[in-house]
């Protein structure tokens, strides 16, 4: 009996397919869930840069108690990389359509509370896919740990200013002055009495969303961090915090096989393509 | 000229922002738990900031 993936027909047994044949069949697959304009991260990006930046005047006039806004500008720092992460992949849209400019405008956009430059994020993440989990090229590789604890610690201890870990990273920040930027609008906003309020919408969120980001982004899918490889370097994964909690990290292993698919539809695309990624000897650690 | 300045800034980045941010946050928080040990709050301020923040400089981390 045959199984009928989204018009796509598998052979109930893959093992029998030579390595050519199955590519073929895992491309087949993939393709049905690429194009179109991925609305959904568009208006999650833009969307949430409106509520973060309205954040300010709400809480400097009194209007929104700290306390209520502390907790809405962490999700927003977390829920800033995302979108942005699309656009680096011209999910959006690619060179040369007519909606390019959206794509670059939400990936410019969409970083902002997490002050990360998308030319930056771009190109270091286009080398991160190139070179995952090598040692000497991939530029997240300081998020290598034993474990979800020592993942957490070592954020904190990559963050540190004297953290070679977060060399790769840093030096290109510091090479267009960010870090920098950055402290002089926390630095000018605490001398002029905002000093409670910058530090609960942007500087302890930042901090908590970096650990958050660097968990689930980097870590969880990579982990242990050891392999290389098209169908060893990423694993899927079951997060204690379900697919919404870990922003559909669970399936990132379908992001490195097939960038350009949105991340709103990797899960689809993980559940189609599961026997191939069986047959290929992927990590689907418990899912 | 630039280079100099700017190398010695970042050099000195974390005790920049020790004095810079963590101070006048020392303060504003001690003024909001209405906490008050006899001297300006903004002094307590600079002192723990500027400490952290020389700290931070001297070992490269903050903690």
């Amino acid at each position: 009996m045959d199984m009928n993936v989204s018009s796509v027909t598998l052979p109930e047994d893959l093992s029998g397919l030579s390595s050519q044949d199955l590519m073929r069949l895992e491309k087949q697959i993939a393709d049905r869930f690429m194009g179109g304009l991925p609305w959904g991260s568009i208006s999650w990006g833009l969307g949430n840069l409106a509520v973060w930046l309205s954040l300010w005047p709400l809480t400097l006039s009194g209007i929104l108690p700290l306390w209520i806004a502390f907790p809405i500008a962490t999700l927003n720092v977390m829920l800033s990389y995302l979108p942005s992460h699309e656009a680096q992949h011209r999910i959006i849209a690619q060179e040369g359509d007519k909606l390019f400019w959206l794509n670059e405008l939400v990936g410019h956009l969409s970083t902002i509370p997490l002050v990360v430059p998308y030319d930056v994020a771009r190109l270091t993440h286009l080398e991160h896919h190139k070179h995952t989990n090598d040692p000497e090229l991939d530029p997240d590789i300081g998020t290598k740990a034993k474990g979800p604890w020592h993942s957490i610690l070592n954020s904190i201890r990559n963050r540190q200013p004297g953290s070679k870990a977060s060399a790769s990273y840093g030096a290109t920040l510091q090479r267009l002055g960010t870090p920098a930027a950055q402290r002089a609008g926390l630095i000018a906003l605490a001398w002029t009495g905002h000093a409670v309020v910058a530090a609960l919408i942007w500087w302890l969120p930042r901090h908590i969303a970096q650990t958050y980001i660097q968990f689930y982004l980097s870590w969880a899918p990579h982990h242990p961090g050891t392999e290389t490889g098209r169908y060893r370097n990423t694993r899927s994964f079951r997060s204690l915090v379900g697919n919404i909690g870990s922003m559909g990290m669970q399936f990132h292993i379908i992001h490195h096989l097939y960038p350009r698919i949105p991340l709103m539809r990797t899960p689809a695309a993980y559940w189609a393509l599961k026997p191939v990624l069986e047959a290929r000897g992927c990590r689907l650690d418990g899912l | 000229m630039i280079r100099v300045i700017l190398g010695s800034l970042m050099k000195n980045m974390p005790f920049l922002f020790g004095i810079g941010f963590l101070a006048p946050l020392i303060k504003e928080v001690l003024v909001l738990w209405h906490v008050s040990l006899g001297v300006p709050p903004l002094a307590i301020g600079l002192v723990i900031g500027g400490t952290w923040g020389a700290f931070a400089t001297w070992s490269g981390r903050w903690i």
